[in-house]
């Protein structure tokens, strides 16, 4: 099956979903669309460069507090407002980012988790801003530009969500397909050659780094968006290892892969958490078989056997 | 006005001196080698002119331009191309993608033709889309020259090319690197520990001892010098 035909083929089934599902069911799978969207932006940087971020809640929570301030607080369309808070987003992450690559390995993992609980830590200072752990309540959905209103009801939002996901991955996937993607293969491969060939490597990864805020950041946004709320969990460590879980056990270097994966965990912890309180130990044990017996993820086993078929 | 010129190039490791004071002249269209016993600092030489160790003394001047202490991607910008005594591939892409990746640092619009050509060089052709890891150890270190050509370097500098090769594979490297480098007018600095390779490939020859340069000229002259002898006899002190 082409990669084409694939796709329309999701994209059609997708179009319709609002239509075979009932409205409850649609919350469900618009919270794991925003979620295979930000696990799809942490791949950027896990996939493609080796850089195991610990502290991507960093780029959630940026995106979903930006846009709770600027549709709280100022007179602009969601979509308009949702935009701004990316650009916002990439702006504070071009600094992070900078700094976070002086170093590799667990170093870089630590700076990321650092900087994602000095985000945590900032939204209790200024509480006025912020509403400190009650978060940011009441988010609207204000209509325009040009009058236009569809995504304010649930299905109309489900499409909203799905478009942006899909041309942040079509995006995505054509920038790691381009010279650009090929240099990321020579840091994956070999940092010090690459560097010696010419190529200013930190600056590659730096660029990747803030891609990766920015594609993180609109998935945070558009949560903020549905929700209708911005709470600090959405800064805390255990959603930046939520997403690191979703990405490796989804397949790591794929984009399509950690996509799997995220809607794997929402929909898991979904039927799980009617069930039983444990549901973060079957959570946890997936991830260590996954890691020990399935390390090419969700994607490399569907990959396999249909290699084997 | 030389290609590339040292002027007493220092770097320390602690206690020990590995280059001292090193004076070094390339002309353009030159392959010199450099050679001497293990731990002559004939890698920390090449290190410090590519700016991946800063010298603790000296300077390196490239076709007029001082480029001591620029950051490594610069000197490679500059022109100056070159393997590593470690061979440093990209083991799990294929070989037409890592010379296309080493191409398109220089010429991205026609990255794919150069990168054709310098595997032709080299005579890695047959090999374009076999993952570089599963190549043999001596056509790993040609794909790796074949990396260096594809830069279009001013310089292209050869860190011990022939290193753990059998003796047919080393035969077989020498004739292509000669035909290689004979076919364009290259300037080429060379690390070798065969002595055998270096007569067959150098025009000129500079040799260091501990750090220091002893003996520099033609390879004939270099051969009957007494202070090269003793010091790769073993009569070293």
């Amino acid at each position: 099956m082409s990669w084409r035909l694939a796709l329309a083929l999701v994209a059609g089934v997708a179009l319709l979903v609002p239509f075979v599902v009932p409205q409850y069911s649609l919350t469900v799978i618009v919270s794991a669309l925003i979620f295979s969207l930000f696990a799809m932006s942490l791949d950027l940087m896990v996939g493609y460069c080796r850089l195991y971020s610990f502290g991507h809640a960093a780029a959630y929570g940026l995106g979903a507090y930006c846009a709770a301030l600027i549709l709280t607080h100022l007179q602009v369309p969601l979509v308009i407002g949702i935009a701004l808070a990316v650009l916002v987003t990439v702006a504070i992450a071009v600094p992070i980012a900078w700094i976070c690559t002086r170093s590799t390995g667990v170093s870089f993992a630590m700076l990321t988790l650092a900087f994602a609980q000095l985000g945590y830590a900032m939204l209790f200072r200024f509480r006025e801003l912020t509403g400190g752990s009650d978060g940011v309540v009441g988010i609207p959905r204000p209509p325009g530009p040009f009058g236009i209103d569809w995504f304010q009801g649930k299905t109309g939002y489900y499409y909203l969500v799905l478009a942006c996901l899909l041309g942040s991955y079509l995006a995505c996937r054509a920038i790691m397909r381009s010279n650009f993607g090929a240099v990321l293969a020579g840091i994956r491969e070999n940092e010090a050659k690459t560097l010696s060939l010419g190529y200013n490597t930190r600056a590659y990864k730096t660029a990747t780094v803030v891609l990766s805020y920015g594609v993180g950041g609109l998935a945070g946004a558009l949560y903020a968006g549905f929700a209708g709320y911005a709470s600090p969990e959405l800064f805390f460590w255990l959603t930046s290892g939520h997403v690191l879980i979703m990405v490796v056990v989804g397949g790591a270097g794929t984009l399509v892969g950690p996509m799997l994966g995220a809607l794997f965990f929402v929909f898991l912890e979904h039927q799980l958490s009617q069930v039983t309180d444990l549901w973060p130990l079957i959570f946890g044990s997936i991830f260590i078989a996954f890691v020990m017996f399935f390390p090419g993820g969700i994607l490399g086993l569907l990959r396999r056997r249909h290699a084997a078929a | 006005m030389p290609l590339l010129e040292c002027k007493g190039l220092t770097r320390r490791f602690g206690a020990l001196i590995a280059v001292d004071a090193v004076d070094m002249r390339l002309e353009p269209g030159e392959i010199r080698a450099v050679i001497g016993p293990n731990g002559a600092g004939k890698s920390t030489l090449f290190n410090l002119i590519t700016s991946v160790l800063k010298p603790h003394a000296g300077e390196v001047v490239f076709a007029g331009e001082n480029i001591t202490g620029l950051p490594v991607y610069r000197v490679a910008r500059k022109g100056i191309a070159r393997t590593f005594q470690l061979c440093h591939i990209f083991p799990a892409l294929s070989a037409s993608e890592n010379v296309r990746l080493a191409a398109q640092a220089r010429d991205a619009r026609r990255a794919a033709a150069i990168a054709d050509e310098a595997l032709e060089h080299l005579r890695l052709t047959r090999f374009a889309d076999i993952s570089a890891d599963t190549l043999s150890h001596g056509d790993q270190r040609l794909l790796e020259v074949a990396m260096a050509i594809a830069q279009k370097p001013r310089l292209l500098m050869l860190d011990e090319p022939t290193q753990g090769l059998s003796l047919e594979e080393t035969d077989r490297a020498v004739q292509i690197l000669k035909a290689m480098l004979r076919a364009g007018d290259l300037s080429v600095l060379l690390v070798e520990h065969d002595m055998e390779v270096v007569f067959k490939l150098a025009d000129n020859i500079t040799v260091l001892h501990r750090g220091r340069v002893i003996a520099d000229g033609a390879p004939a002259a270099v051969k009957a010098d007494a202070a090269v002898r003793s010091a790769y006899l073993g009569g070293a002190d």
